[in-house]
């Protein structure tokens, strides 16, 4: 793989990788024929970041590295404290740096960042690369019931109201408004600390879309990242999420590159709560009959889950939805049943070892995020993200992946 | 000025008397230098030599001209002791080393001769502080027997461009290698860290290149260690000359202008890592 950045372009792959930095101590380079692919992953893999640069982003792109076949292409997973020093000050970048050429060297197992300074200095990084699997995880935003669309500066205007070290927050949608609030997972961390809590009217978005009320809580620091970036392009930043339990992608986009951090949330009995109070003002008409989904056969694989882990019952989970005045329930369901079959061509393609990593305390978002990062078993690739599981064809489907994802 | 108009009561008695209306045209080159606690003074009629030295590899030079200080009476051919650094720069920089425009730390410095102590008298606004400081036999400096006529290639750059490379360089590598060439890579600085190698290459045609003379292809390799404390030199100075001779030692010289825009030079000699032969 050989590509060149010219210009600016060095500083915004640097501001990613500042944002993949975030997440976690290790990046994978994947250079595609739609474009170079950067990842990573946290180590309880319950956030992963991509950063996609079509091959338009750069001044010359040529994925192949030998001679070329359709695996002509290397995956490689660098050390992330051997590449944000190469980018860490981006001001410096910016005066100094006219391009970037990036290279995999086979042979050596290096994968090259040359820049090109002014008054003709070069400065060259031979960095050591792991050969390694891709890390992908396939997320179909477009099944989210919930989907948000706003500028990165109201995003960034909403989460700068949370201390840093705030960890989780509460996003929780109705059709009447958005709220976002902090999150303690212990009862003595509410006495001690300052809570937070905003409300927004579903007007302050430039797309609002809610198919089930839900209340997810998911890690702030890991999505600070990815503001920070697209509060710098301007952004405006994409929001997909469902239920408590299942994933939700923060998403950007513009001519040359996509962006995207998925993170699990929280599956937290307390949690539907507020939802229930929602369901108070909620006028008694739309209240559906989204209760009735239990009984489908795949959803109820889902809260057989032996490892509960404070996973509720499906049944549980569906009657927190509301049925929204766009959406019912029980229509929602069934558009998820019909997906699942398509599930296989939804799986991930690539497994990656993610067992043997330390469950950190905070174990119930652990727990979830997506299948897609599954364990090396060779069961072939457990499950999907969960709300294709809800609906996928096999039952034990449950099992694996309990497994799977710790 | 308060300190020089003093009435000069034992006076007589000091063999060296040196004034500055700054004293951080003073301070601020030793404190690049400041790697080691002690340092050997040598003041000679053109003006001060402080050396610094680090187990015998490395060798940290300031002078600063006779014509730097307001007032540099010396009554000897060259006064020489020891003194500990740190201590000297903490006394100088008593009153908090402020950068208030129009405002100053004045300083008279008197030695006495051997045995005596090194006095200094600050003073900020009126007030005086006086300080003795103990001195020491001062040891022979190391001479490196770097002469003009053994420098294989030479270069000189402008501080700025080396700066950021310093700052960047990878600390996990032992060495610092430094190639010179009348070839391509020209003039490249390396280093082998964990991560991998880093390479900074500046071409003889570069606008940061004021000097180009480079006989022969040599590259050496010095501990990281011992250069790293040159960073702050580099980081006062302007101009920067890099010198290696047929042994490989390393002479890098650096033109610092201090406050009142007047040249002082510091200069940094070191032995190349034993292990690596030159090519």
């Amino acid at each position: 793989m050989k590509c060149v950045i010219e210009g600016n372009g060095v500083k915004v792959f640097g501001k990613a990788i500042h944002a993949l930095a975030r997440i976690g101590g290790e990046l994978w380079l994947d250079p595609m024929m739609k474009g170079l692919a950067v990842r990573s992953v946290n180590s309880a893999h319950s956030a992963y970041t991509c950063f996609l640069f079509s091959p338009l982003f750069f001044q010359h792109y040529s994925p192949d590295t030998g001679p070329a076949q359709d695996c002509g292409t290397v995956k490689c997973k660098l050390v992330m404290k051997s590449v944000l020093p190469l980018f860490r000050c981006l001001a410096t970048i910016e005066r100094n740096v006219d391009r970037c050429q990036i290279s995999i060297n086979l042979p050596d197992n290096q994968v090259i960042f040359q820049f090109h300074c002014r008054h003709g200095i070069t400065k060259t990084h031979n960095l050591g690369f792991q050969e390694s699997e891709a890390l992908h995880a396939v997320f179909p935003s477009h099944l989210c019931p919930n989907v948000l669309k706003a500028q990165a500066r109201l995003l960034g205007d909403m989460v700068m109201h949370f201390p840093v070290s705030q960890e989780e927050i509460t996003l929780s949608m109705s059709p009447l408004r958005v709220n976002l609030k902090s999150y303690y997972e212990e009862e003595s961390d509410c006495m001690k600390a300052m809570h937070t809590e905003m409300s927004l009217d579903p007007s302050e978005f430039d797309y609002f879309q809610v198919g089930v009320d839900s209340d997810i809580t998911f890690c702030l620091k890991e999505l600070r990242g990815l503001l920070s970036f697209a509060e710098s392009h301007g952004l405006p930043v994409s929001v997909h999420f469902g239920a408590a339990g299942k994933p939700v992608s923060f998403s950007v986009e513009d001519m040359v590159l996509e962006a995207c951090v998925v993170l699990a949330t929280l599956v937290n009995p307390e949690s539907r709560t507020p939802s229930q109070a929602t369901e108070a003002q909620v006028p008694a008409a739309l209240r559906c009959g989204g209760v009735a989904e239990p009984s489908e056969g795949p959803c109820v694989a889902d809260a057989g889950t032996p490892q509960a882990q404070g996973f509720p019952s499906v049944g549980e989970l569906i009657a927190s939805s509301q049925g929204s005045p766009v959406f019912s329930g029980a229509a929602l369901m069934r558009e998820l049943t019909r997906t699942g079959e398509d599930s296989d061509r939804l799986r991930p393609r690539y497994t990656h070892k993610g067992r043997g990593i330390t469950t950190p305390a905070s174990s119930k978002v652990r727990s979830l995020l997506f299948g897609a990062l599954s364990c090396e078993q060779g069961d072939g690739c457990t499950s999907m993200l969960p709300s294709l599981v809800c609906s996928s064809d096999t039952e034990d489907e449950g099992e694996e992946r309990a497994s799977g994802t710790l | 000025m308060p300190l020089s108009t003093q009435s000069q009561t034992g006076d007589d008695n000091y063999v060296l008397v040196a004034s500055l209306d700054n004293v951080r045209n003073l301070s601020n080159i030793l404190k690049a230098i400041t790697f080691k606690d002690h340092a050997i003074f040598n003041a000679t009629p053109n003006g001060l030599k402080v050396t610094v030295e680090d187990s015998k590899c490395l060798q940290a030079n300031a002078f600063i001209q006779a014509e730097i200080f307001q007032e540099f009476t010396i009554r000897e051919d060259s006064v020489g002791f020891q003194v500990n650094l740190t201590v000297l720069l903490d006394c100088l920089t008593i009153f908090g080393g402020s950068t208030v425009p129009g405002v100053a730390t004045a300083l008279r410095m008197c030695y006495n001769g051997y045995g005596y102590p090194l006095t200094l008298f600050l003073e900020e606004c009126g007030v005086v502080t006086v300080c003795k400081i103990n001195t020491q036999e001062p040891d022979e400096p190391i001479d490196f027997e770097f002469c003009s006529t053994n420098v294989t290639n030479k270069v000189i750059l402008q501080s700025e461009s080396l700066k950021e490379a310093f700052s960047e360089l990878d600390m996990t590598s032992e060495v610092l290698q430094i190639t010179m060439s009348p070839s391509q890579p020209y003039f490249r600085l390396s280093t082998f860290g964990n991560s991998g190698n880093a390479h900074y290459d500046y071409p003889k045609d570069s606008d940061m290149m004021e000097l180009f003379q480079c006989t022969k292809t040599q590259s050496n390799r010095y501990k990281m260690s011992l250069l790293k404390p040159s960073t702050k030199a580099l980081a006062l100075s302007c101009k920067v000359s890099v010198r290696t001779d047929g042994r490989g030692f390393l002479s890098l010289q650096y033109l610092v202008r201090n406050d009142d825009g007047q040249i002082c030079f510091v200069e940094y000699y070191c032995c190349p890592d034993e292990e690596v032969e030159e090519e």
